[in-house]
């Protein structure tokens, strides 16, 4: 009979995902029907949270599914149908049941869901480890926040091979800022089952714990929000480690950090800058003094200047992002402005005339990038 | 039209294309835009197949990043907004007013200018990559500050300029529908014996005339941004970025709809017929399909939960909630089967292809509405298998069961059913080939959008599977173009209700003349050419 001959390419059809799944399961190497394992505690809520919703989701699956099969298999017309099959218009209990079980199903998962949220989304007001990460077209920089919120260290994107990796201690909360000086991307590593977008003109945070049993794993980690040409390569890792060993790598950073500046007293630009402006002690003894402070990746690339106390002075202020504003504004130690440069979109440069300060130390930071902070010394 | 007034001079330019360029009828504008879609498609298929081969295998060098994702972008732009949306469109153009027993749409030269403004939306849009920066690349939701100047060339301009005017086109058609449908109904078409087609046209107008105004200013404000130095969508400009994304999935969040609820509207019509029972609950599907319509505008930012600027559990609700109704539709679907007596013909085989990966593409929606889960999943390739499910599984089997139901009626010729068939098989084993796979790469962690991946990624099998399942939605789609050619020619003669109907454009005459009717049998039920055949006057509702 043609009939069944038609039936059964559709049957194969249907069944063929279900064996793709089958198979995907037995052989390791392919993705299955399943997340990566978790490997963070919020990551563990949402796998949980992704099982319950794929039973739902298989159960009504292979119950809907069913019924139209059964229907295709048990109704098809004979040669002797002649008469009309009874004209069935509805059924209003039945109607009323099939309303009512999907609405208490799916206010089941969303409730779940919800108390899942709850927990996935919440930020600690206390958090072991504070990153800001900066997502710039088409790489990842972590910059280490001290209990203050300014970078413990500056690394640079091009320099010293901590671009584009993120070392975490594990059994602790770790906070995430994300920055963009451009456009959109995403944070995403996929074993923490999360992502979230890196918005310019907007921070977002996230709290991640990695589980103390995934210790001295290293997890893979991509934008997520399409960025342009170079999105496909813009990586990073996630390198979870112990407390002990987290804390001797951040000392080191830190020191290396301290070390590697050719300690000017006036900042030029780390490797790769675009501004090739010169140290101004050269120029020092006109008559007005300047110094030369440079903004690039969401940082203060050179984080100590000096300026002379009791006379004006001139900050020269390069900002080398493209398409975000910085400026400099120079606080008073008891936390007041003492000066506010106006603020510009990079790349440009601009000269600030800065009024005369009595001697001592003046935190500096970007009005619009809390982040990015320096020490300003008058003396 | 007033061919009497014509001189015979003028016949010689009345003869083929005239005719068909200054038509005003609207089954020969439906016709248009059918064609048009379908052209469409093949282009934007052609660019899918690029994308595929170039994820064909891993670290592949095939195509450019910069060509890659003005592939994708150009893919989307056009299945949706010269694809599906017109193509939907256009068989409400040819079928509305035949259902509803009227002689031709309310506005028929804004009818022709409505379709007219695609053709040319599409030669603009692709004429973006005769520009020095190639077309539009930032992905059809053309996020800003990507798409602003300091990242995108003019193939952009030409992109938002595009996607305006085929909004505009849109909004005109919408108004027309809604004149057409509330005013020009036989007597006896009251509101609850429309068609279930005509309701979802008449749902998705509403939908389109409530959202597309929306969508329109947001593009001309991108425009401004990005020409006249604008600070709407540029952080960098003291504009914000969030408020594009806002104002996009205002629209495009109810598009989806305006792209599903026509295609429901065919399979309602379709499974009737061929199992020869009424659509079971037709009230229940009427104020479903007016649920879905208005919960609809209350989900858009679902697409946004990422992103950190949303209230989540609103949003997560709302999107559960819409299963409810559409859960409802497929109960119903299901129900009208039952008992009945089934013909597999063609259109009933894409109908049955309809409900059960459309099935899929739902349920997907509920691992998305979960806020946690959708954190891992969004812009993975899950999504794109989730929407694949719903626009290729639902809409295009749709328009594939519609153009083998209504091929008769416009051409007065049978499409060939083995061929049918062929096509059929292929495209569903094809489709599901290509899309499946894609949730286990998405639930792994491949993001959409990405021009290469690592070998090292483990994503090479599943890709190697999508790529050849996409040939074989290509293969495909021969026998389809094979059947209509020789159809056209030499097809078998359709006669004026081939599938034994229900609906009023089996009333007439296959094609139908101009004007629609000579007569039209009396209307007493939603199934008015089904009463006449069996002699009985219908007692809506009453029946069990």
């Amino acid at each position: 009979m043609p009939t069944t001959r038609k039936k059964l390419p559709r049957l194969a059809a249907i069944a063929l995902p279900l064996i793709a799944l089958l198979v995907a399961g037995c052989a390791s190497q392919i993705p299955a029907l399943y997340p990566p394992q978790d490997v963070t505690s919020q990551a563990a809520t949402t796998r949980s949270l992704y099982d319950i919703v794929f039973l739902i989701g298989a159960i009504v699956f292979f119950f809907v599914e069913g019924l139209i099969v059964f229907a295709v298999l048990r109704y098809r017309r004979k040669p002797t149908d002649t008469e009309l099959p009874p004209q069935i218009h509805g059924n209003n209990r039945i109607e009323v049941i099939w309303t009512v079980i999907p609405t208490a199903i799916v206010l089941f998962l969303f409730i779940i869901s919800w108390q899942a949220l709850n927990s996935v989304d919440a930020v600690t007001a206390d958090p072991a480890v504070r990153v800001a990460a900066v997502a710039k077209r088409f790489s990842w920089n972590f910059l280490y926040l001290g209990s203050n919120g300014r970078p413990l260290f500056t690394t640079d994107a091009a320099g010293d091979g901590n671009f584009g990796e993120l070392v975490v201690p594990v059994g602790v909360p770790i906070q995430v800022e994300l920055y963009s000086p451009d456009v959109i991307h995403a944070f995403y590593v996929p074993k923490f089952l999360f992502k979230r977008d890196v918005v310019p003109g907007r921070t977002n945070e996230f709290d991640f714990t990695v589980d103390a049993q995934d210790v001295n794993q290293t997890f893979r980690g991509q934008c997520a929000e399409l960025c342009g040409v170079g999105h496909a390569g813009m990586t990073f890792d996630v390198k979870a480690v112990s407390m002990a060993d987290y804390q001797t790598w951040l000392q080191q950073q830190i020191s290396q950090a301290l070390a590697s500046p050719p300690a000017a007293p006036s900042g030029s630009p780390a490797g790769g800058g675009g501004t090739p402006g010169g140290p101004s002690p050269s120029a020092g003894g006109a008559a007005g003094t300047s110094v030369q402070i440079t903004a690039q990746n969401i940082a203060f690339t050179t984080t100590n200047v000096t300026a002379p106390a009791g006379q004006p002075f001139q900050i020269q202020f390069a900002n080398n992002d493209p398409g975000t504003p910085h400026n400099v504004e120079i606080k008073n130690p008891d936390g007041s402005v003492a000066f506010k440069g106006a603020i510009v979109t990079g790349p440009t440069t601009t000269t600030y005339d800065v009024p005369a300060l009595p001697a001592g130390t003046y935190p500096f930071q970007c009005t619009v990038h809390p982040t990015m902070t320096g020490t300003l010394t008058v003396k | 039209m007033a061919t009497t007034a014509l001189t015979p001079a003028a016949t010689a330019y009345r003869s083929g294309l005239y005719d068909w360029v200054t038509t005003t009828d609207h089954k020969k504008i439906g016709i248009l835009y059918v064609i048009n879609s379908f052209l469409f498609f093949l282009i934007g298929g052609l660019f899918a197949l690029g994308v595929r081969s170039q994820l064909v295998v891993p670290d592949n060098k095939l195509i450019s990043p910069e060509l890659y994702n003005q592939l994708f972008t150009m893919h989307a732009s056009i299945m949706i907004f010269l694809f599906i949306i017109p193509m939907l469109a256009g068989f409400g153009n040819y079928i509305v007013p035949l259902m509803i027993g009227a002689p031709d749409m309310a506005f028929p030269r804004i009818n022709a200018l409505s379709f007219w403004m695609l053709p040319l939306a599409g030669i603009i849009m692709l004429s973006g990559f005769l520009t020095p920066g190639g077309a539009a690349a930032e992905g059809w939701t053309s996020y800003s500050p990507l798409a602003q100047r300091a990242y995108s060339g003019m193939g952009t301009d030409l992109w938002i300029v595009a996607v305006a005017l085929i909004g505009t086109s849109s909004i005109l058609g919408s108004v027309n529908f809604l004149v057409t449908i509330f005013k020009m109904r036989a007597p006896g078409m009251t509101m609850f014996r429309m068609p279930i087609m005509v309701w979802t046209v008449l749902v998705t107008s509403v939908l389109v005339l409530m959202a597309t105004p929306v969508l329109t200013s947001g593009l001309i404000m991108l425009f401004i941004d990005r020409n006249y130095g604008g600070h709407f969508f540029d952080p960098a400009t003291g504009g914000n970025a969030i408020l594009w994304q806002n104002i996009f999935w205002f629209y495009s969040h109810p598009a989806v709809y305006i792209m599903i609820l026509p295609a429901m509207g065919m399979i309602s019509e379709i499974l009737p017929v061929f199992s020869r029972k009424p659509l079971f609950g037709y009230k229940a599907f009427v104020f479903a399909t007016a649920g879905i319509g208005a919960l609809g505008f209350s989900v858009w930012a679902h697409h946004m939960f990422t992103t950190g600027a949303v209230y989540l559990p609103f949003f997560s609700f709302m999107t559960f909630l819409i299963a409810v109704p559409t859960g409802v539709k497929m109960f119903n679907w299901i129900a009208t089967l039952y008992r009945g007596q089934l013909t597999f013909s063609t259109p009933l085989l894409f109908a049955l292809g309809f409900l059960s990966m459309f099935l899929i593409g739902g349920i997907d929606g509920a691992f998305s509405a979960a806020v946690p889960v959708d954190f891992a999943l969004h812009d993975t390739y899950w999504v794109v298998a989730h929407l694949h499910y719903v626009l290729f599984g639902g809409s295009v089997f749709g328009v594939m069961a519609g153009t083998y139901y209504w091929f008769p009626k416009m051409s007065g010729r049978k499409l060939n059913e083995t061929l049918g068939k062929i096509q059929f098989v292929l495209m569903f084993i094809g489709f599901n080939m290509t899309f499946f796979p894609m949730h286990l790469l998405g639930l792994d962690g491949m993001p959409r959008r990405i021009a290469v991946y690592a070998s090292t990624a483990g994503w090479s099998q599943l890709n190697l599977v999508a790529t050849i399942g996409s040939i074989i939605i290509a293969t495909s789609m021969l026998p389809f173009l094979w059947n209509v050619f020789i159809t056209l020619r030499n097809g078998e003669p359709a006669g004026d209700d081939p599938w034994e109907g229900n609906t009023l454009e089996w009333a007439t005459t296959s094609p139908p003349p101009p004007y629609n009717f000579d007569h039209l049998p009396p209307i007493r039920s939603e199934r008015p050419v089904f009463d006449v055949r069996h002699g009985r006057v219908a007692d809506h509702g009453s029946q069990a």
